[in-house]
């Protein structure tokens, strides 16, 4: 081999190695750019994911804040009405109470309740109960009206006062069957009627 | 040229050929190297930050759910005065109602 021929085979033997190196370097370069962007794009989801989540617990905690004062709120208007409400149905009771002494609106209503309350008990003798101060006012417009209202039931009044704001207890002479046609019964019977007329007068509702 | 010289040129050149590879797989040994400490150091700091800004969002969170819910009770008072108000006026009438309905002869 010349000298020049041995040179050539060594630059060409050094060609190829140098060329393999950078293609070494260049693969080594490649892989670390495609590793980089992988991994950017991955801790990009990951911290993007922490901060959603960060802003989802964010948003319950301040949907249960408002969900809670909404709620006390609530409860507060319910008591507010439901005062209201008591209030009303107490002066009513209170007002019953005082309108028995006034014969005009009373006395009717007491006539009707004692004249219901004997049809109702289908008999044909019956025992009439009121409290103290009716006893005393049992005229004869009262009697006479239901004598004529309810004739076939001979009527008995009886002595023993009851304890009730008004209205009358009908009952059987023997006493084992009971119509209450008290107003303090009447009240208890009509307070679901009352309550949705006092709620529908006061709030609209 | 001799043979023995021949070879022992192409020889040195064979090393020097090995060195350049080995030197070539050195260097790319150390981009791989670097590029994985970088990626986790990038991704330290970017979750690192990630989290700060989350700590962030759920300390407001706290305070601002707070004064959304004082906005509301505030304003929902305002409206159960109101209500109570005009519930208070009406309430004579009502009353007076209700007695008419207990004492009514059906």
């Amino acid at each position: 081999m010349t000298m020049s021929e041995a040179n050539k085979f060594t630059q060409d033997i050094l060609k190829v190695a140098r060329e393999k190196a950078d293609s070494i370097v260049h693969e080594a370069q490649a892989d670390s750019q495609h590793a980089s962007d992988e991994a950017r794009t991955a801790i990009s989801r990951e911290a993007d994911s922490i901060v959603r989540g960060a802003r989802a617990d964010a948003d319950a905690v301040k949907r249960r804040q408002v969900s809670e004062a909404r709620h006390r709120v609530k409860l507060r208007e319910q008591q507010e009405k439901d005062k209201i409400v008591e209030d009303v149905l107490e002066e009513v009771k209170k007002q019953a109470s005082k309108l028995v002494s006034d014969d005009t609106r009373y006395i009717p209503l007491l006539t009707h309740l004692i004249e219901s309350g004997l049809r109702e008990l289908g008999s044909e003798s019956a025992l009439v109960h009121l409290n103290k101060a009716d006893l005393k006012r049992v005229s004869s417009s009262l009697e006479q009206s239901i004598r004529k209202n309810v004739a076939h039931v001979k009527v008995e009044w009886s002595k023993e006062p009851i304890e009730a704001i008004g209205g009358a207890l009908i009952s059987s002479l023997d006493g084992k069957i009971r119509i209450v046609n008290t107003l303090d019964q009447r009240f208890e019977a009509l307070e679901p009627r009352l309550l949705i007329e006092a709620k529908a007068s006061l709030f609209g509702e | 040229m001799s043979a023995i010289e021949t070879v022992k040129v192409i020889v040195d050149a064979e090393k020097q050929a090995a060195k350049m590879i080995d030197d070539a797989t050195s260097e790319a040994n150390a981009i791989r190297k670097k590029i994985d400490s970088s990626i986790q150091q990038q991704r330290q700091q970017m979750l690192d930050e990630a989290k700060k800004r989350a700590a962030d969002i759920s300390s407001r969170a706290g305070d601002e759910g707070k004064q959304e819910a004082d906005n509301y009770e505030t304003d929902s008072a305002n409206t159960l005065k109101a209500l109570v108000s005009k519930a208070i006026s009406k309430k004579n009438a009502t009353v007076e109602k209700l007695v008419t309905m207990l004492m009514r002869v059906e």
